[in-house]
């Protein structure tokens, strides 16, 4: 069964750009693993390297136990989705549907069955006999797509399949792409922008920067034990708050501006070992409370003016500027601030994660050993 | 206000319809001016001599056939038909192994990366540098020591290795122009590179694929040099019985005409075919 690993592999292209460094993961078989990161930063490479489309400049890639660096991409079986969907301009959406089962030499019967019914789950029965150039964006994404899930693949790799549909009509088939994993059983490698979206359909997810892994795990792990500064600016529906902070009152607390954080026992050790002096705090806006009064009445919280109110919904978003910089925080519409109010952030320190020079979280098993 | 604006734009209107006119009338001339030939020529096919020396010109009479009967029945000699069959054999035999062989080339240069890959495109255009002159020694040479004077080979190999460079040359810029990612999920999906050539690539291209095929065929059928020298008798091409017709010492104006009239029907009828698949755009709106 698909069992796929990247070791150590590098991709540097011909103009000396290095888009993969040192790539080490192991996909499990039957496994939907999303990648995320920003853009550029080599998902489109890692997951060209893997169909065979891009040569591999130095490390192995193995495939159930077989090293495939030298594979071409016909005999990977793997089917893909392109980011720019790439779809066959003279041939009708039929046809381009039909494409790996023609060139599988599938009976006609069959082939006509299959992306029937491929038609109907993705809603463009009524496209079949159109050419791509007549459909919308989101029409040729979702072709596109059925052209990767007629087969009945090792493998499916995915670049933002769903990036072009609207918020509905994405929902919708990430469930359905879920529900076919469930059913096939395909080993998933799956590029995406939407943290929700990679929430919702993976097992794991891969953040990616600057050509090198960051982090693998659920979302979960992402949110509460980022590796290092940029998983945790880069993960989060609304953006962690980052502070300037220094160890003070012999590490038994944590300084922003003026206030001081009270750490745990295993936090100030922590932070005692491996603490070089500038430090960043981070906490998110959810970690983060509200108490409207007057400023330094305790010393763990941090006084600010309010001044933007984003409500969304169920929760507003607050933010508020601090002496130690800017600060938001998410808290229940129903005991939101006025603009302009003096108010006292509390910060939940037990969320908190604390970043040193080299931008590492130097909290990072915090919570799994208490 | 309101009634300012209406007029303005007449007035606009006005200028601009004048200067349509302007253009269509100096089209209209142009278009004239090409055709003209073309309508003497077809005409004077259908008059009797002393229609075609009248003065002043006779504009309206009854056409008449015997001209095209003399040219193909009567005239002593191979007739006009066997002629235009030999440009037929040769023009689209030539065409089509032009085409053929440049679109391999062309794909190979496209897609392949090696050592040297543009100056290998570059040596193939440069082959047109030198006037096709020059090499008529050699190339007589070649074709006679072969055994290939007076037969259709000759031509055909000739005319193929002449348009060969240009024909690659322009498929190369039209296989460069397909998104590259079309033929990698053909890769993807399971094919070949010879069936993505055959099935994705050529069908792309097919507008470079017609307009090379036009181009080679009016080459391959027009060209004289070459063909009067290395097939001047049995295989000769049109061109080359034409031209006898003035060696002779009274022309035979109508029959003259009538056989030009032949020459340029099928080559016209071929272009015109092709010419609808010369529509550009097939690979627009391909990828995002
Ligand atoms: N063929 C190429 N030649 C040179 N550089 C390339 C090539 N393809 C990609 N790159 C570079 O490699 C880096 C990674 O590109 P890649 O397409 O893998 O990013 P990505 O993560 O998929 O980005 P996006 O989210 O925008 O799709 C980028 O800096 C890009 O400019
Ligand atoms: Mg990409």
């Amino acid at each position: 069964m698909p069992r796929v690993e990247f070791n150590r592999i590098c991709k540097t292209y011909a103009d000396g750009t290095r888009a993969v460094v040192d790539l080490d993961l192991a996909v499990a078989d039957r496994e939907f693993l999303c990648v995320l990161g920003p853009s550029g930063c080599g998902k489109s490479s890692t997951l060209r390297m893997l169909a065979g489309l891009e040569s591999i400049s130095s490390g192995d890639l193995v495939l159930d136990g077989r090293r495939i660096n030298d594979v071409p991409p016909q005999a990977r079986d793997m089917a893909m989705v392109f980011e720019n969907y790439a779809l066959y301009p003279h041939l009708r959406v039929f046809e381009n549907i039909a494409m790996p089962l023609v060139a599988r030499r599938r009976p006609r019967a069959e082939i006509r069955e299959r992306v029937q019914q491929v038609a109907e789950t993705l809603q463009i029965v009524e496209y079949l006999r159109q050419r791509p150039q007549t459909l919308s964006g989101g029409q040729r994404q979702r072709v596109a797509l059925g052209r990767a899930i007629v087969r009945r693949p090792k493998m499916f790799l995915m670049d933002e399949p769903l990036g072009h549909l609207e918020a509905y009509l994405r929902v919708q088939l990430r469930a359905e792409l879920r529900r076919l994993h469930e059913r096939l059983g395909a080993t998933t490698i799956y590029i995406t922008h939407d943290q929700e979206e990679a929430e919702a359909v993976s097992d794991r997810i891969a953040v990616m920067e600057n050509g090198r892994l960051q982090q693998l795990g659920s979302l979960v792990d992402l949110l509460d034990r980022p590796i290092n500064r940029f998983v945790a600016e880069f993960i989060g529906r609304i953006p962690i708050n980052m502070l300037p902070a220094r160890l003070a009152g012999d590490g038994q607390n944590l300084q922003v501006g003026a206030a001081m954080m009270p750490l745990s026992g295993a936090q100030s050790a922590k932070l005692r070992s491996g603490g070089t002096d500038p430090l960043t705090l981070g906490i998110r806006p959810e970690h983060v409370a509200l108490s409207s009064g007057s400023a330094g009445e305790t010393i763990s919280g941090l006084s600010g003016r309010v001044r933007v109110i984003e409500p969304q919904g169920d929760s507003t978003v607050i933010i508020a500027d601090t002496p130690a910089g800017r600060v938001s925080a998410l808290v229940p519409s129903g005991c939101v601030p006025s603009a302009g109010e003096v108010i006292e952030l509390h910060f939940a320190m037990d969320c908190a994660h604390v970043f040193g020079a080299d931008n590492i979280n130097l909290l990072r098993a915090a919570r799994n050993s208490e | 206000m309101s009634t300012i604006v209406p007029d303005k734009k007449n007035a606009v209107g006005a200028a601009t319809g004048a200067r349509n006119l302007a253009i269509y009338l100096a089209a209209c001339l142009f278009v004239g001016f090409g055709l003209f030939p073309l309508y003497m020529m077809i005409t004077t096919s259908l008059k009797t001599d002393q229609q075609t020396f009248a003065w002043p010109p006779v504009w309206l009479f009854t056409p008449r056939f015997q001209s095209y009967y003399n040219a193909l029945f009567v005239f002593g000699g191979r007739s006009a038909d066997h002629y235009l069959f030999n440009s037929l054999v040769v023009t689209l035999s030539s065409s089509a192994l032009a085409v053929f062989l440049g679109a391999m080339a062309a794909y190979g240069l496209a897609r392949f990366r090696f050592r040297g890959n543009r100056d290998v495109a570059f040596y193939i255009l440069s082959t047109r540098f030198a006037p096709p002159v020059g090499f008529i020694v050699p190339i007589y040479l070649m074709v006679q020591r072969s055994g290939l004077l007076d037969t259709q080979i000759a031509l055909i190999v000739v005319y193929t290795s002449m348009n060969l460079s240009f024909v690659t040359w322009i498929l190369r810029g039209f296989f460069l122009e397909i998104p590259i990612e079309i033929e990698e999920a053909a890769l993807v999906d399971g094919y070949t590179r010879w069936q993505i050539f055959l099935r994705v690539a050529l069908p792309l291209v097919r507008p470079g694929l017609a307009a090379t095929a036009i181009l080679s065929a009016i080459f391959s059928w027009n060209e004289f040099l070459f063909a009067s020298i290395l097939a001047p008798g049995d295989a000769a091409t049109i061109p080359v019985y034409l031209a006898g017709f003035s060696a002779s010492m009274n022309i035979d104006w109508g029959e003259y005409m009538a056989v030009g009239t032949m020459a340029v029907l099928p080559i016209m009828i071929f272009t015109l075919a092709l010419q609808r698949h010369l529509v550009r755009g097939l690979t627009f709106g391909a990828v995002r």
